[in-house]
């Protein structure tokens, strides 16, 4: 319960973070999706229950924010999740050295499956005219960044677990 | 019968083809949407709200305040002098543009015939593939869904989701927005949709039209929801292919879209007449 609601304030950061701060910096195609690395950090180090339930909700989160076809998001992270899941089985991708790799190839599936979402809502399955430019601008800036919010995340999970035992060995010894 | 782990696969794929059918039933529908959705709203847009709020004020107190420390730093003999005078200058400045901001947005209210309502722009969509902003005003203000939302340079979109305080808006440069429009010129009537680039085309423009590059494009007023006559932008490119029926042009907005922080919402639109500017 109480890792939910480190997730519920670490989302809600993420997201603010996105859409007031990072969407008005320049950079070619924006920033790319900041929840990328958590669900990511979801499908590698958390176990399945925790990490599917996160997922869905925060799919239907950003599905309601954006104006985006409704379920994009939610089938984005949930493949993500699935894919990142099912790979822990056979590839170490928890090893820093692949981090930048396994968060940029999740920008690139996310921003195909938009891609791929935009060419099906228009009448003769047209791709973007920008989109090259966007997907490639969010993948240099995930291979060169993306190793940094993962490990944040991390970190500050490992510190909340931390205050938490204190908390809880204090309350221990106080006999509550 | 099935293993703990066989049910788990299951119930995955499951759940990823779920979402893949709300998808496509909302490509097909997009005005689908979460029952519960006015609740995610209603939690982020306070502190979008905030947020939004807290960087302008940086932002100001960066452009007031610190380059003129930096300026001083420079120039010591007239520090001072200088600071002084470019502090009131900044200032002044400020709040000519401010006046000039709201006067031209009061003048614009006066010009409408329309009840409308002014709001804040709080917050812009997460991914840069969709174009739509969150701002400060909802039911409680009298917004509805479906409602035109314009600037005094021209339209900026359409009311899609509202909750108590706040509403999301759709820009005219976002794939799934749509409003009739025409070419101020000769009238030739068509579409405008939103394309990449934060440009927009404007469809269903017929071979025999005699369009030209920087003619306006204003709203023609048969969706139902923009009044008749409002900007909509200027034509910046016009190609016609050898084969279809139709022309293709692209419209640069008249309204900036990166910069936008105030808007109005026309909150009782009367579409069947002509906007007086």
């Amino acid at each position: 319960m109480i890792t939910l609601v480190f997730y519920a304030f670490l989302c809600l950061g993420l997201i603010i973070l996105q859409t007031t701060i990072l969407s008005n910096i320049p950079w070619p195609g924006n920033c790319y999706d900041l929840l990328i690395p958590f669900v990511l950090y979801l499908g590698i180090y958390r176990p399945m229950g925790e990490g599917l339930f996160m997922v869905i909700t925060l799919g239907l989160v950003m599905d309601t924010i954006s104006s985006g076809p409704l379920g994009l998001y939610g089938a984005a992270y949930l493949s993500l999740f699935c894919s990142y899941k099912w790979g822990t089985r056979f590839f170490h991708v928890g090893n820093r050295l692949f981090l930048p790799v396994v968060v940029a190839s999740g920008v690139l599936l996310e921003n195909l499956l938009y891609i791929l979402t935009i060419a099906l809502s228009t009448p003769f399955y047209r791709l973007p005219e920008d989109g090259m430019g966007i997907v490639a601008g969010q993948v240099l800036l995930a291979l060169l960044t993306g190793i940094f919010p993962f490990m944040w995340i991390r970190s500050l999970h490992r510190a909340w677990d931390r205050w938490y035992y204190i908390i809880l060995e204090r309350e221990k010894q106080n006999g509550i | 019968m099935f293993s703990k782990k066989t049910i788990l696969i299951i119930g995955m794929i499951a759940l990823v083809i779920v979402h893949l059918i709300i998808l496509s039933l909302s490509i097909r529908k997009p005005s689908l949407s979460y029952p519960s959705g006015g609740t995610s709203i209603s939690v982020i847009a306070p502190f979008q709200s905030l947020v939004t709020r807290f960087v302008r004020s940086l932002k100001q107190i960066w452009r007031r305040y610190f380059y003129l420390v930096h300026v001083a730093e420079t120039n010591e003999k007239l520090e001072k002098l200088l600071e002084d005078a470019t502090s009131r200058q900044t200032r002044c400045r400020e709040i000519e543009l401010a006046n000039l901001r709201l006067r031209n947005e009061l003048n614009f209210q006066k010009s409408m015939d329309d009840k409308v309502l002014s709001a804040e722009v709080v917050g812009k969509d997460p991914s840069p593939w969709f174009k739509s902003v969150m701002v400060d005003r909802g039911e409680v203000d009298g917004v509805r869904r479906g409602l035109p939302v314009v600037v005094p340079q021209g339209i900026v979109g359409i009311i899609t989701d509202v909750t108590f305080k706040y509403s999301k808006v759709l820009l005219i440069v976002d794939r799934n927005c749509a409003v009739a429009a025409m070419i101020q010129r000769n009238r030739a009537r068509g579409i405008i949709n939103g394309k990449s680039g934060g440009q927009c085309s404007l469809n269903y423009i017929l071979r025999k039209h005699d369009i030209i590059d920087g003619d306006t494009v204003i709203s023609s007023g048969l969706d139902g929801v923009f009044p008749k006559g409002l900007r909509i932008g200027k034509i910046s490119d016009v190609a016609i292919l050898k084969s279809g029926i139709f022309q293709e042009v692209t419209v640069d907005p008249f309204v900036d879209f990166e910069t936008l922080e105030e808007v109005i919402i026309i909150l009782n639109p009367r579409t069947n007449e002509f906007m007086i500017r």
